[in-house]
């Protein structure tokens, strides 16, 4: 098929070697490219039971057919590996240039495999690939190392890097590019930082086929018009994901005070309209048509951001209403190489126990000061960062808190809070990587479309099969999240249109379901069940006192009920389990 | 060049001038750095059209955004004007300039001299053949897939 380079570099760190190698054609006819691919390669080349942080786990780079074309937001990079977090499998994607960069060097991959004996970096320039002393770069955050890099190869080389918390193997810990792009979930960064490897550096200057390119440049051009740029799309431009804050405000969804309510009567104070004013400029990744990027000064502070991940989180979920700190707490989390998610869940799980007298971890709601230097400390596991490091999972299994303890396998809970979104809970606790919200975005459909009543366990099982299997496509063709109107006919069409090979919606549902399935077989072999699919004892037990979903708590029951109309859906049985039919298919 | 060559292209030159400015619809690219996103969908379908590839190095076009260390946004705003500049110093009478300019490539031996002089350091050197943007015969691909409007012809 076209559209693919028909080439996998695949480079073992432990002996500097670097070998290139067909692409599996017959797995990507199944899987796509991207989040799919990078999971049936790991499926297939991990055994079980290995240390993510040994240099048996792999971390691979995986573009996709369309990346390099000019197929809006097709810009973004898979990376994946087995998560140091979760056990789990772990697919991020990351923004930037680099993905375009990887396929234009000529590779649909990078796999990287075993330990540099010493930190380095990777240097990989089309079919030139050296391997170069980082002894200078180690120890420095991600945006110094990202900035001495660029200074020694100049503005067309991508950067992707690690931060110190990386190098400490800390599980929270994300890979960077282009200064504020993340893969930011399940610490890859830990992964990355396990193989001594603090940087890759990426150029290339080749191109890349499809079919019919005249015709397919002015299809494309026009479904970019009509689909892409349409209303429901650029609201990202406009404002990116600061808009959420809004939607999730007057949804109920808002989590305050570490998810032990909803909504904030502060929300005005760092909203997008507050954010923006400080806006020096949009930035989008290659490929991409919509620019939810926002660039913004605040004095000293610098930041591309802050998403609304990192808003809510260092917001009304820190008891904090500062604009400033909320952007100056996702400018160190990026420099430290942090996921400002976990890293924010972990700093306000800590700050609940110490106001409930359980354990005093030294800070308390709406300190933001000790907020930013507790991100410092867990990144280079100083003092009480070391302890932190560990993350909410094991910090409760240890002091107690559990029933707070906002995760899913190890992985801290993003920023909806599901009593006033019920199927929000069952897509945490059913995502391939922990708690995510990514896999399937709930709230669009129970609380922002309102598509379906969103305090009841009906349908949620569908619902977030649903939303799952279209992300699992588009995330296998590594298309933004934003493009929220890209729809299976189109997703076929696309892929027809770069490979030169008939897809129809039904075969793109098809992948869909596939790669949802080898992921849940991964963690299957993992010794994962019915029983890690699970949820906070918060949302049982109490329920919200403001908002849209005040008095909501979602009866545990029901909350089985869901996970269980899932698994049907799928064919899995009552354990959450692939059956051999199944796991036949893969 | 002799001077009577030079004279000649000099009135040739002033000559074309006149006539662009009497008719005054001339169209070329025009950018604004404030709505561009950095996300050179440009320089793609430039090379799709003209190399039959996605092929961003052998663009006629390098419009892109970039961090300066982190701390400001910089933007590089490689495009053509249709100067003439390129037209003007080629010797060996390669390029040529009406509403777009047009390389004789069987004349041009990719001495350099064009994109040593192009003031927006768009033009390219490749395999001894100079590459400068024909404005896709004057309805350029680029302008029709910039997604937020930052290149315009007019």
């Amino acid at each position: 098929m076209l559209g693919y380079q028909n080439n996998i570099l695949r480079i073992n760190l432990t002996k500097k070697e670097a070998k290139t190698e067909p692409l599996r054609m017959d797995w990507a006819e199944k899987y796509i490219g991207s989040k799919g691919l990078s999971i049936k390669y790991l499926y297939e080349e991990l055994k079980p039971g290995i240390d993510p942080l040994s240099p048996e786990n792999k971390l691979i780079f995986m573009t996709g057919p369309l990346t390099g074309t000019s197929v809006p937001c097709s810009g973004k990079l898979a990376i994946a590996g087995k998560s140091p977090a979760t056990g789990t499998i772990c697919d991020c994607s990351i923004g930037g240039h680099s993905a375009l960069k990887i396929k234009y060097a000529g590779y649909d991959a990078v796999i990287l495999e075993g330990k540099l004996d010493k930190p380095g970096y990777l240097f990989i320039e089309n079919d030139k690939i050296t391997f170069e002393d980082a002894a200078e770069l180690w120890g420095k955050g991600s945006h110094e190392a990202e900035a001495m890099l660029i200074d020694k190869y100049g503005h067309d080389y991508s950067v992707i890097s690690i931060g110190p918390a990386g190098e400490t193997l800390c599980t929270m810990a994300c890979i960077n590019s282009d200064y504020y792009r993340q893969a930011g979930r399940g610490g890859m960064g830990a992964v990355m930082g396990s193989k001594n490897l603090k940087a890759v550096v990426v150029n290339g200057t080749g191109g890349v086929k499809i079919p019919n390119i005249k015709e397919a440049v002015k299809r494309i051009a026009e479904i970019e018009k009509e689909d892409t740029l349409q209303e429901d799309n650029t609201f990202v431009y406009d404002g990116g994901t600061t808009a959420f804050l809004e939607a999730c405000q007057d949804g109920g969804i808002l989590p305050k005070l570490n998810f032990s309510d909803t909504t904030d009567e502060d929300w005005t104070k760092y909203n997008g309209e507050v954010l923006l004013e400080s806006l020096e400029g949009k930035r989008g990744c290659g490929s991409c048509g919509l620019g939810c990027g926002n660039f913004l000064k605040m004095g000293d502070v610098v930041c591309e951001g802050p998403e609304y991940e990192s808003i809510s989180v260092a917001g009304p979920n820190a008891g904090n209403s500062d604009p400033v700190a909320i952007v100056k707490a996702n400018q160190v989390a990026d420099d430290m190489g942090l996921d400002t998610i976990s890293a924010g869940d972990t700093i306000i799980w800590a700050m609940e126990m110490t106001e409930k007298g359980i354990h005093d971890f030294g800070v308390r709601f709406g300190e933001m000061d000790k907020y930013i230097e507790y991100l410092k400390l867990i990144a280079r596991k100083e003092g009480i960062g070391a302890e932190l490091a560990l993350g909410v999972k094991k910090l409760s299994e240890k002091y107690g808190g559990t029933d707070f303890a906002m995760q899913v396998k190890g992985l801290e809970y993003p920023q909806y809070e599901p009593r006033g979104s019920w199927g929000m809970s069952l897509a945490y606790a059913v995502s391939d990587r922990g708690a995510c919200h990514m896999r399937a975005y709930a709230p669009n459909e129970e609380v922002f479309a309102a598509s379906i009543p969103p305090y009841t366990p009906e349908g949620k099982g569908e619902m977030v099969f649903n939303l799952a299997q279209w992300n699992a496509v588009k995330f296998s063709l590594c298309i933004c999240d934003f493009w929220g109107t890209l729809n299976m006919e189109l997703m076929a069409e696309l892929m027809t249109l770069a490979t030169g090979k008939e897809w129809t919606a039904a075969d793109m549902a098809e992948v869909g379901t596939r790669v949802i399935n080898i992921a849940r077989a991964f963690n299957q072999r993992e010794g994962f069940t019915a029983k890690d699919d699970t949820a906070p004892k918060r949302l049982f037990n109490e329920a919200l006192k403001n908002g849209p979903g005040a008095g909501q708590k979602i009866p545990e029951e029901a909350f089985e009920d869901m996970k269980q109309q899932y698994y049907k859906v799928l064919g899995w049985d009552e354990n959450g389990m692939l059956p051999e039919s199944l796991l036949a298919t893969l | 060049m002799s001077d009577a060559n030079v004279v000649f292209t000099l009135f040739f030159v002033l000559r074309q001038e006149h006539l662009e400015r009497m008719n005054g619809t001339m169209k070329r690219l025009k950018f604004s750095k404030e709505k561009c996103i950095g996300c050179q969908l440009c320089a793609q379908v430039c090379s799709a059209i003209h190399e039959g590839m996605y092929i961003p190095s052998k663009a006629r076009i390098g419009i892109e955004t970039y961090y300066d260390r982190g701390g400001s946004l910089k933007y590089k705003d490689s495009y053509c004007t249709l100067c003439g500049i390129c037209f003007k110093n080629c010797p060996t009478g390669a390029i040529s300039k009406d509403d777009r300019i047009k390389v004789d490539y069987e004349a041009c031996t990719g001495c350099g001299v064009c994109a040593g002089k192009c003031p927006k350091k768009v033009i390219k050197i490749i395999e001894g053949k100079a590459y400068i943007c024909d404005t896709c015969d004057g309805d350029p691909m680029c302008v029709k897939v910039c997604p937020q409007g930052a290149l315009r012809f007019e």
